[in-house]
């Protein structure tokens, strides 16, 4: 198979030069080039019909539908040059803007930092209370976040395992506040640090802190 | 200075002492005994009248009425409450604040209760400036106490975090930490001489005292 002519007989195929103006060595070459091109068929070559009927059905097929021409359309990354002439106190007025939209977002919920405890109405925090009372009929809790009132908050039994929960909506500030065994018997909650109740007897309350990001030891 | 700061307080607080007294008499009403709303009125009263908060009296009243504990009990345990109050203000005027508001009292007072004396308190007060808050120093190293820290290295693990410059929410997290190395086993006195060790080795630090041998934990077995 030929590689390719020399570009002189390429020339001469192109019409650029004459047989007579190649040099000898090439004469051979230009002579069999222009007898190949002289034996090429130049009559003008007409499809059937139904083959390209054919092949249009097929490129019809594959093409791409109206949708995914849309999403590629979306998709497809173009470089765009925007040009903004602005006013110095239209670039306050919308730094300003901003400053207040993400001042609002921020004032406003807050992530818990505890899985205790999650945001509800700024001034409150829900926050779980659990005690291992195995045995206990009712246990409820009383602090300073419902005045001490031993029937506000009941725990409910979670299984038969002994565990006892309940999720209360508690005041923002520190708080003291002790769990109630069977309406008679007052307990501390062993997860929280505990001080002295100031009644004697060796009593003493549970201390939880209840901050804007949830629950916390303090 | 501090006599005419106080006098101030006082000046500005009789309005609200005359308001304290019915405010405690319908609170405690049907809570607990006659004797005890008489007696702690009278005591929120000149409580207010020295423009300390008095919640936190009748807080105590409502806790003691809830425990069924004895009225003479319960006038005592308000009466304590009260002077701690007092004591609590004296100390935080001594440390800087001359009118401070009623949650850093409050602060000074469960600090006492906590088992840290008033100079600790003053102490504190002094090291708390901005951005560290006096009032949440204080909640802060009470809660150390409380959970059997020695009232001094609580007070000293404090002020190396905040001489080490961290951050208030570091602060904060203490107590956490401090219950977080005593689940793994350490003694309290141990967990916050590890985190004072830290905190001085923070840029800035400066290290706490160790505690003196055989007082590491005196709140706990």
């Amino acid at each position: 198979m030929t590689t390719g002519y020399h570009p002189l007989v390429k020339r001469l195929l192109d019409g650029e030069l004459s047989l007579a103006e190649l040099p000898p060595e090439l004469q051979v070459e230009g002579e069999e080039a222009l007898r190949l091109v002289g034996a090429v068929d130049r009559a003008p070559v007409t499809l059937p019909a139904a083959l390209e009927a054919r092949v249009m059905e097929t490129v019809r097929r594959h093409a791409a539908s109206p949708a995914r021409r849309a999403w590629r359309w979306l998709a497809t990354p173009r470089e765009l040059e925007l040009r903004v002439r602005v006013r110095p106190w239209s670039l306050w007025a919308g730094a300003l803007a901003a400053a207040a939209a993400l001042a609002l977002l921020v004032s406003r919920a807050p992530e818990p930092s505890t899985p205790q405890a999650r945001i509800v109405p700024r001034d409150r925090v829900y926050v779980r209370f659990v005690l291992f009372a195995p045995g206990a009929r009712r246990v409820t809790v009383a602090g300073t976040f419902n005045e001490w009132d031993q029937n506000a908050a009941p725990l409910v039994s979670a299984g038969s395992k002994g565990v006892w929960t309940t999720t209360l909506a508690v005041p923002l500030g520190q708080h003291q506040y002790a769990f109630v065994v069977d309406g008679r018997r007052w307990v501390i909650d062993p997860a929280q640090p505990a001080v002295d109740d100031g009644f004697g007897g060796g009593r003493r309350n549970s201390m939880v802190a209840v901050t804007a990001q949830g629950a916390r030891t303090l | 200075m501090r006599a005419l700061g106080l006098a101030v307080l006082v000046l500005a607080a009789q309005p609200l002492a005359l308001g304290a007294q019915a405010d405690v008499a319908a609170r405690l009403e049907g809570r607990v005994p006659p004797q005890v709303v008489r007696a702690v009125r009278d005591i929120a009263a000149a409580t207010a009248a020295r423009g300390l908060p008095v919640d936190p009296l009748i807080q105590k009243a409502i806790e003691g009425g809830a425990k069924h504990v004895s009225p003479d009990r319960v006038i005592a345990a308000v009466r304590t409450l009260a002077a701690r109050l007092d004591q609590a203000a004296a100390a935080l005027h001594d440390g800087g604040i001359a009118t401070p508001e009623a949650d850093v009292v409050e602060g000074g007072a469960d600090a006492l209760n906590a088992g840290l004396s008033a100079d600790q308190v003053r102490d504190l007060v002094h090291a708390s400036r901005a951005p560290y808050d006096p009032a949440v120093t204080l909640r802060v190293a009470a809660t150390l106490a409380a959970l059997g820290v020695p009232p001094q290295q609580a007070v000293e693990l404090v002020e190396a975090t905040i001489a080490a410059g961290r951050a208030p929410a570091d602060l904060l997290s203490l107590p956490s930490q401090v219950q977080a190395s005593v689940a793994r086993g350490a003694t309290p006195a141990q967990a916050a001489s590890g985190l004072g060790r830290a905190a001085a080795h923070a840029p800035g630090g400066r290290p706490p005292r160790e505690p003196p041998p055989g007082q590491s934990n005196p709140h706990k077995p």
